[in-house]
């Protein structure tokens, strides 16, 4: 097993990859940028190493930096976390050329889901279902609009290096698609450095299900079933639930078992999220992510394992110790993640937290590295926690979140507790009820005019 | 210690700790030291980091004064009388811009780059080596060495401290 892992990450992931690997008996060195300096994984870890000033540019994404620290503290392992270097295959390449395991999947994997156009053929290929579009990358405006008339409005042009809900742009109807393709291009070009687009049919009332996966290095691999990430604004993640409200057991296993055999054919390490979009009963991939997700908490409480663990574990060669059939879904869990911002015009709110005040009792867990008198960088995201509770049923766990929104406290900026605390009031939230355009509208609804 | 002698003692630490006689100093070090101080039984203890020396002492008869030239105060055995003293360094110190390890010569068993006391420009103050390349790190201002804080085959991270110009 590792003696030292080098977490290359910060703010709450970065605590919980220390969490696991102390309750491993593993040393950690955390990395931190100067801004970081204070943060409470800083001083719990082991050992620590300021690589570089606030901006993620030269620290968190500073690779010559990361693997320095590596080579001076003797790490033998990496874990990259969410975010930043985890879905870097030129990272995770370098790390291994170094002779320190790369606690993630294989760099080839990063690459080829990276890639959204080449991984939507891939898992093609594999027997996942997809969302019909475009066979590839669009040469032409010309080509888009012959394509879009075949599929039928409205469509979605997306850029093949974008992913996480950036660079992609919908047109309802054939006089809204040039200025779609031309402008989906012109800013896929500006904020990926490749303007290739590639096309969809745009599904109008969606629920976004994911598929949590985990493979060891013995060829077996295993889904832990879905989560439901429906609720989002401006495509970030805000609320999610496992298990989904819309799927049962038998949709669950299905989905489940097309995941894991193409994932077995194509020989994955590690955990991933093979993420969907869910319709009418009908499953289409929109894309692949190889890393622990934000989210994995849900899984983690509705399953009894340590993500985090088990990636360790993989990573060191060890087998996955269950079988599909050990895999038991258990009671309901949901998460929120706590911003920064006002709640309802989402206007960040950096500075100081005077007070904080962590929910406790059953059921209820916490994951956040902040703390009173913690002052919230500027640089980085506005992340300050997420609040996971878990119940014997959804009810039983909506009840749970009521009570657990009413005891956090975090004082001294503003937050989106209270955007939580009117949801879980919401007929269509109790009822399970929603799909990806559910907040958005709700927020819009709530104050006509404001930016949603 | 009795209790009528621990009470002023205990003040002058206090405004020591809350930084009001001694602004600038991190009160924690100075709780380290003074209770290391009673542990330990020394009559003295010093630290230096990053241009700022802290300094506690049995005997000191003068309260805690910021001065520029550390003043050695007189040293009488009054076990239970302990004064902060603290002494900020004029000049720059040169701080490492990367992660690695810092040497000190350019290679093993040659003469060093600089020592105390010499006088610098621009020249090269010391070679630190990050992922098996030597990266020169030069003098940032004119003047002399006054302090070296780190020793040679010492790992380093990004703005740590390796020497004082003044």
């Amino acid at each position: 097993m590792f003696e030292k892992v080098l977490i290359a990450n910060r703010g709450e992931i970065a605590l919980r990859v220390n969490r696991a690997c102390k309750e491993m008996g593993i040393a950690t060195v955390a990395i931190h940028s100067t801004a970081d300096a204070d943060s409470m994984h800083v001083r719990l870890a082991d050992e620590s190493v300021c690589v570089g000033p606030p901006p993620a540019s030269q620290s968190y994404l500073n690779i010559p930096a990361i693997i320095s620290a590596c080579e001076i503290t003797g790490a033998d392992a990496i874990h990259p976390g969410y975010g930043f270097l985890s879905e870097n295959a030129h990272f995770a390449d370098i790390v291994k050329a170094h002779g320190i395991t790369f606690i993630g999947p294989e760099a080839d994997h990063i690459r080829l889901m990276g890639d959204k156009i080449a991984a939507k053929r891939a898992v093609k290929s594999l027997g996942i279902p997809t969302v019909p579009g475009s066979d590839g990358a669009i040469g032409s405006e010309s080509e888009a609009a012959d394509l879009a008339k075949e599929m039928g409005y409205p469509v979605l042009i997306k850029a093949s290096a974008g992913g996480g809900g950036r660079g992609m742009k919908v047109a309802r109807s054939p006089s809204e698609l040039s200025l779609a393709f031309s402008t989906a291009r012109a800013e896929a070009k500006a904020a990926f450095g490749d303007d290739s687009v590639y096309m969809e049919k745009y599904l109008e009332k969606p629920r976004h299900i994911e598929i949590q996966v985990i493979a060891d290095s013995h060829g077996k691999v295993l889904h832990l079933g879905e989560r439901d990430c429906s609720l989002q604004r401006r495509h970030q993640k805000v609320w999610e639930e496992a298990p989904s409200p819309a799927l049962n057991v038998e949709a669950r296993n299905q989905i489940g078992k097309v995941v894991t055999q193409a994932l077995t054919t194509l020989g994955y390490l590690g955990v991933g999220t093979v993420e969907f979009l869910y319709e009418n009963g009908q499953f289409f991939f929109i894309e692949m992510n190889t890393r622990l997700q934000v989210e994995h908490p849900v899984t983690e409480l509705v399953t009894g394992l340590d993500l985090v663990r088990e990636q360790i574990r993989i990573a060191d060669g060890s087998h996955l110790e269950l079988e599909q059939s050990d895999v038991v879904i258990a009671g309901h869990a949901i998460e929120c993640r706590i911003n920064a911002e006002n709640a309802f015009t989402f206007h960040p709110s950096p500075g100081k937290i005077t007070d904080f005040h962590a929910p406790g009792g059953l059921g209820v867990r916490m994951d956040s590295a902040v703390y009173a008198g913690y002052r919230i960088p500027p640089y980085y995201d506005s992340l300050v926690g997420k609040l996971i509770v878990h119940g014997r049923s959804r009810n039983e766990c909506l009840m749970r979140l009521r009570r657990a929104l009413d005891e956090l406290v975090i004082g001294g900026i503003e937050t989106t507790i209270p955007l939580f605390q009117e949801l879980i009031k919401q007929p269509d939230i109790l009822d399970g009820e929603y799909n990806i355009h559910w907040l958005e509208h709700y927020l819009a609804r709530r104050s006509p005019g404001a930016a949603t | 210690m009795s209790e009528n002698k621990s009470k002023p003692l205990r003040d002058r630490i206090a405004k020591a700790i809350k930084g009001e006689s001694t602004p600038g100093v991190d009160p924690e070090i100075v709780r380290e030291l003074a209770k290391l101080l009673e542990e330990t039984g020394l009559s003295e203890i010093e630290i230096e980091r990053g241009g700022v020396r802290v300094r506690v002492a049995r005997g000191t008869a003068a309260p805690a004064a910021a001065s520029q030239t550390p003043s050695p105060a007189a040293q009488q055995p009054q076990p239970s009388q302990t004064e902060p003293e603290v002494v900020r360094r004029q000049g720059t110190v040169v701080t490492s811009p990367m992660v690695g390890t810092v040497y000190l010569s350019p290679e093993p068993g040659a003469a060093p780059f600089v020592k105390v006391g010499d006088s610098v420009t621009d020249g090269t103050l010391c070679i630190i080596e990050a992922m098996k390349t030597m990266n020169p790190v030069p003098s940032t201002v004119a003047g002399r060495i006054a302090e070296i804080y780190v020793h040679d085959s010492q790992p380093v991270e990004f703005g740590e401290p390796l020497m004082l110009i003044e």
